[in-house]
């Protein structure tokens, strides 16, 4: 193994783990701040990858606006998914099972209106324009998309990083994941804190969505095939925690990168392994934000 | 779940009997054996995994691990030694589940809540994985077809009796341990482990004895399954298989020691009749979870009793 | 309140299901086919092109008066490429509707399943888009038969393609990617065997396996590329074919290297997701092309389901239109679709002109392994808009005869001792 392809393999497994934290950061906030485990996560990836397909394929628009659109059109089903539905089983006995079943229903729902509005055929996007080509680093030729979408990764942690612990609604969103019944009798709005936060999570999934397309087939099932490596990215990283998701996915992104790279055979094994590993070590991930209550 | 006189047992035993013992009788073609099959399977499997989520308050999501165990045991046992096998590999995969219970279990019970449901998720995956992956030794993908039970059990019936008879005996026992004192100790767990901590009883030790009682049930109906579907898949440790099971127990009602076994009948039953009617059973099946998740928090079996319970104290009030 | 009435929500469930038979009580006399097609998925499409090209046979042969005073009817039910519930469908399709015939299934694992109930109940199970070799070979049972190409087949005029070409551009290094399943598997073993077979010499350089629908292929394309070799053999199929070539082709893998994909890299869905952005030059080839052969009946049957659909068909729409006309055919030979075993006699040897059969050649069903016996032609991408919204299809054909595709007489011996 010579050196320029260490970098070559590490840069491989730097573009894979991009994509992954950008799916599983949607579903990290969700679960830091609202204490809720979205299964249909990967649904709405999938709604935001069909936007885009709908958006540049169909009405002939420029990509960028449609992974704006894809990101506002997933953010606006997630935050009536939890206005009409999540909201009433909060509080629950058990709210946990009950999570896991009614976001496991939006799948099942999601799976087939989709299929209703784009049919069973797969769908393809183009790479934007200005990132068709290749670039030279070190010698070696990048696709420029493949860097675009690397840059935006690191973009998105310090952001995302910066809202929640520089700013005020950062604290908000972060006091709710501890207790939302002291955050309502501060004169917040607890409910439509929730709703936002939630809106905002599932926006983060069709923005993960519309980047990914033009490296995928945009195709019905897509949301279920993400939906399992982003809570391993999540669990590895701890709950909660963006820069967790990131490392988290870093891991995963350059274990298989040099997995494929040197045990190609068994390759496929590693993710369950990292997290069984992870979870038998360091139970609460590897940056756990909180306390976990133990029995 | 109120202790019962044994009278009303006895009955419940009786109408159980009646219904299941009847199909054979009343059946108009095998496929009807083979789904009164599937709901008698399903159903233990559904009251198992309730002693650790409904009773105890954990959150399995991995127990298609032992589902599938116990399903391979017996395929692989039957495929390379021969159909005469069949019973000491049903045997075999529940001696195995109870050495790889214990040792998972004590590993996934250090923690709880969804931490819990996520680890157990990562072994059940992770067993997935291997078998899927370990092409000469299970067959991988293809999975493994013409399990046959031998002698007598070739015969479907007189297969149907020995599930219905095994499934009777394993939820009777369920029903022993959730009525005991170690049920009893089981439930203050799920209120609240320190409690229980304080009181002198081991939490861990008894959370562990569930995991590996109710995992023991869940390879037994993986086994029983093998027979019936004469032939089995890696989907069987598939994450959506723990899935399916979750969803009988809440749909059925976990607060109700059978509300599982009720659950699992509606699930079959609503998915064999919307399957075979619509290709978009993904949707009505999503919608009526939906509905039952929004509209009926105790599931079925709960709420049916909370509307007979209101009933029946109207009556008593408006005289 | 009593526990017992919960009971009765028990008897009542299995009421339900008891009384809930599905069969269509129809007067006339029926040949009752049942399917068991993928709807839902990344299989979706293959299901849905099956059933449209099922059900366009199926009016073909019913307008011209059905055969033998019998109308042939398809019911279809979302197998969801599960097993175990696949073999409760099957179990429900003989026992309970009274089905002539099992139909269908585009997974092999599904395929494997409900062979079994066939060879249970002794009804013929015509298998139509599944490619697992073994169902003709090692686990071959006598009620079922294959109207489409296997892989070995595929593989076997891979191996010949690429002979051929070392003579005319010798190349000497082999990887190969496929997803990391039975499908994958199979392939690369029954290529090199007939690459073996054939006296071809090469060194494989790389073997990679990624998991079924992977979403993210680069680490495997920067390490096939520091593998550097010659030929690239894909085995994927569907969308995973679509995000592979999507990804590789930045990193200039196709000007380095020969993409060659004989089994399902051909499939239309591929031309017609990726329209301009699939590259040019790509040896790719499928059980059926929608440009190829160039006969009235290939065009016919394309244009026709174009119309009925508004889409052009993928392969498996072409399988399950040849199992409709072979039980159409093995019907009319016996006058009756219940006598099974005349009809698994009428089946074997049966001869059937196909839209995939070139000019002089004629789909038969092998009799010894119930496999039916058909040309295998590879091509070339090159631009051809004329299959929207494709705007690339195969082109400078090479065509395999058939019988040069068969495996060994000892090649299922072999299989069964491993």
């Amino acid at each position: 193994m010579d050196f320029s392809f260490i970098v070559m393999q590490f840069l491989s497994g730097l573009m894979m783990a991009t994509l992954l934290f950008l799916v599983a950061s949607g579903l990290t906030l969700i679960f830091g701040v609202g204490n809720v485990f979205n299964f249909a996560h990967g649904s709405f990836y999938m709604i935001g990858a069909y936007l885009a397909y709908q958006t540049v394929s169909v009405w002939h628009t420029n990509f960028w606006l449609s992974v704006l659109v894809a990101s506002l059109g997933a953010g606006v089903l997630g935050m009536l998914a939890e206005a009409l539905f999540l909201r009433r089983i909060y509080g629950r006995a058990d709210e946990g099972g009950f999570q896991i079943l009614l976001t496991y229903s939006f799948i099942l729902v999601i799976d087939d209106l989709v299929k209703l509005i784009w049919g069973t055929e797969y769908k393809s996007l183009a790479r934007p324009s200005g990132f068709t080509g290749t670039v030279e680093l070190f010698g070696l030729s990048i696709p420029a998309y493949n860097l675009a979408i690397i840059g935006i990764g690191i973009v998105v942690v310090i952001v995302a990083w910066f809202v929640l612990a520089r700013t005020r609604s950062g604290r908000i969103a972060r006091a709710a994941a501890l207790d939302r019944e002291m955050l309502g009798s501060l004169g917040i709005n607890v409910p439509f804190t929730m709703t936002l936060v939630f809106g905002i999570a599932t926006a983060m999934g069709g923005f993960a969505g519309a980047l990914a397309a033009p490296l995928r087939s945009v195709s019905p099932g897509a949301g279920i095939e993400v939906i399992i490596d982003s809570l391993i990215v999540v669990v590895i990283g701890g709950m909660g925690n963006f820069w967790g998701a990131w490392l988290g996915a870093l891991i995963l992104g350059e274990v298989n990168s040099f997995a494929v790279a040197t045990v190609p055979d068994w390759a496929s094994l590693f993710n369950y392994l990292v997290m069984v590993l992870t979870l038998i070590f360091k139970p609460e991930g590897l940056f756990a934000s909180r306390k976990i209550r133990r029995v | 779940m109120n202790q019962s006189s044994g009278a009303r047992e006895i009955i419940l035993l009786g109408l159980f009997l009646l219904v299941f013992g009847s199909v054979p009788f009343i059946k108009q073609s095998d496929y009807h054996l083979m789904l009164a099959n599937h709901v008698l399977i399903w159903g233990m499997f559904a009251v198992a995994f309730n002693m650790l989520f409904g009773v105890t308050g954990m959150l399995s999501f991995g127990q298609a691990l032992y589902y599938g165990l116990g399903a391979y045991s017996v395929g692989l046992v039957v495929k390379n030694y021969g159909s005469a096998m069949f019973l000491p590999a049903l045997g075999l995969g529940l001696v195995l589940t109870i050495v790889i219970s214990i040792l998972v279990g004590l590993l996934v019970i250090r923690l709880s809540g969804v931490y819990f449901t996520v680890l157990t998720l990562a072994f059940g995956q992770l067993a997935w994985q291997i078998t899927f992956r370990w092409y000469r030794f299970t067959g991988g993908d293809d999975g493994i077809q013409g399990i046959m039970p031998s002698g007598l059990l070739e015969n479907h019936t007189v297969y149907y009796y020995f599930t219905l008879a095994l499934v009777v005996v394993s939820i009777w026992f369920l029903w022993r341990v959730a009525n005991s004192p170690m049920g009893l100790v089981l439930r203050c767990i799920r209120q609240n482990p320190e409690r229980v901590r304080f009181l002198g009883r081991r939490v861990r030790r008894n959370q562990l004895r569930i995991y590996v009682i109710s995992s023991f049930f869940a390879a037994l109906a993986g086994g029983l399954m093998a027979g019936v579907t004469n032939s089995i898949h890696p989907d069987m440790f598939y994450w959506t298989s723990s899935g399916e099971v979750i969803l009988m127990a809440v749909l059925g009602g976990i607060g109700q020691f059978f509300g599982p076994f009720i659950g699992a009948t509606v699930i079959i039953v609503i998915q064999d009749v919307v399957g075979a009617r619509t290709e978009y059973w993904s949707l009505i099946i999503g919608i009526i979870m939906m509905i039952m998740v929004l509209g009926m928090p105790k599931g079925l079996v709960g709420e049916i009793r909370g509307l007979m319970a209101r009933y029946a104290a109207g009556k008593v009030n408006r005289g | 309140m009593s526990r017992h009435k919960f009971f009765y929500v028990i008897a009542l469930a299995l009421i339900v299901a008891l009384s809930c038979p599905l069969s269509v009580f129809a007067q006339e006399k029926v040949i009752k086919i049942g399917a068991l097609y993928p709807m839902t998925g990344r299989a979706g499409l293959y299901g849905l092109d099956s059933v449209d090209a099922a059900e366009m046979a199926i009016e073909e042969i019913n307008s011209k008066g059905g055969v033998n005073g019998y109308k042939l009817e398809l019911t279809n039910t979302d197998s969801k490429a599960k097993p175990d519930y696949s073999v409760m469908v099957a179990k429900r399709y003989i026992t309970q509707d009274k089905m002539h015939f099992l139909f269908g299934v585009v997974s092999s694992a599904v395929g494997l399943a409900v062979t079994e109930v066939s060879k249970q109940y002794k009804k013929i199970f015509i298998g139509t888009d599944h490619a697992s070799t073994q169902l003709t070979t090692d686990k071959f049972q006598p009620y079922y038969f294959r109207v489409s190409n296997n892989t070995f087949q595929s593989m076997a005029a891979g191996a010949l393609y690429l002979k051929e070409l070392q003579q005319v551009k010798p190349w000497q290094t082999i990887a190969y990617i496929g997803p990391d399943y039975a499908y994958g598997h199979d392939q690369w073993e029954e290529l090199r065997y007939n690459l073996d077979r054939f006296g071809v010499k090469y060194k494989a350089v790389g073997e990679y396996w990624p998991k079924l629908f992977a979403p993210d292929y680069t680490p495997f394309i920067t390490s096939i590329i520091n593998d550097k070799p010659d030929i690239l053999v894909s085995g994927f199929w569907g969308g995973d074919t679509v995000a592979f070539i999507k990804q590789a082709q930045p990193y200039g893998l196709f000007k380095k290297t020969l993409y060659f994909h004989p089994d399902a890299g051909g499939n239309y869905e591929l031309m017609s997701a990726m329209g301009t952005e699939l590259p040019e030059g790509l040896v790719l080839s499928a059980r059926h092309h929608n440009n190829w052969p160039d006969t009235a009946l290939n065009k016919e049957y394309v244009e026709k389901f174009f119309k009925r659909t508004g889409r052009y068909p993928t392969y498996a729409a072409e399988g399950a239109y040849a199992g409709i006309y072979a039980i159409a055919e093995a019907v009319k030979k016996v006058g009756n679709p219940d006598d099974t075993e005349a009809l698994v006699k009428a089946l074997e040897g049966l001869k059937i002109q196909l839209p995939e059969d070139p000019e002089g050649f004629t789909s038969y069903i092998d009799p010894a392994t119930h496999q039916v016996v058909q040309v295998q032609a590879i091509g070339v991408t090159k631009p051809n808009d004329k299959y929207p919204p494709a705007k690339m299809m195969l082109g400078d054909w090479k065509i395999y005869k058939a019988e040069d595709l068969l495996p060994p007489k000892d090649y299922a011996d072999r299989q069964k001792k491993k």
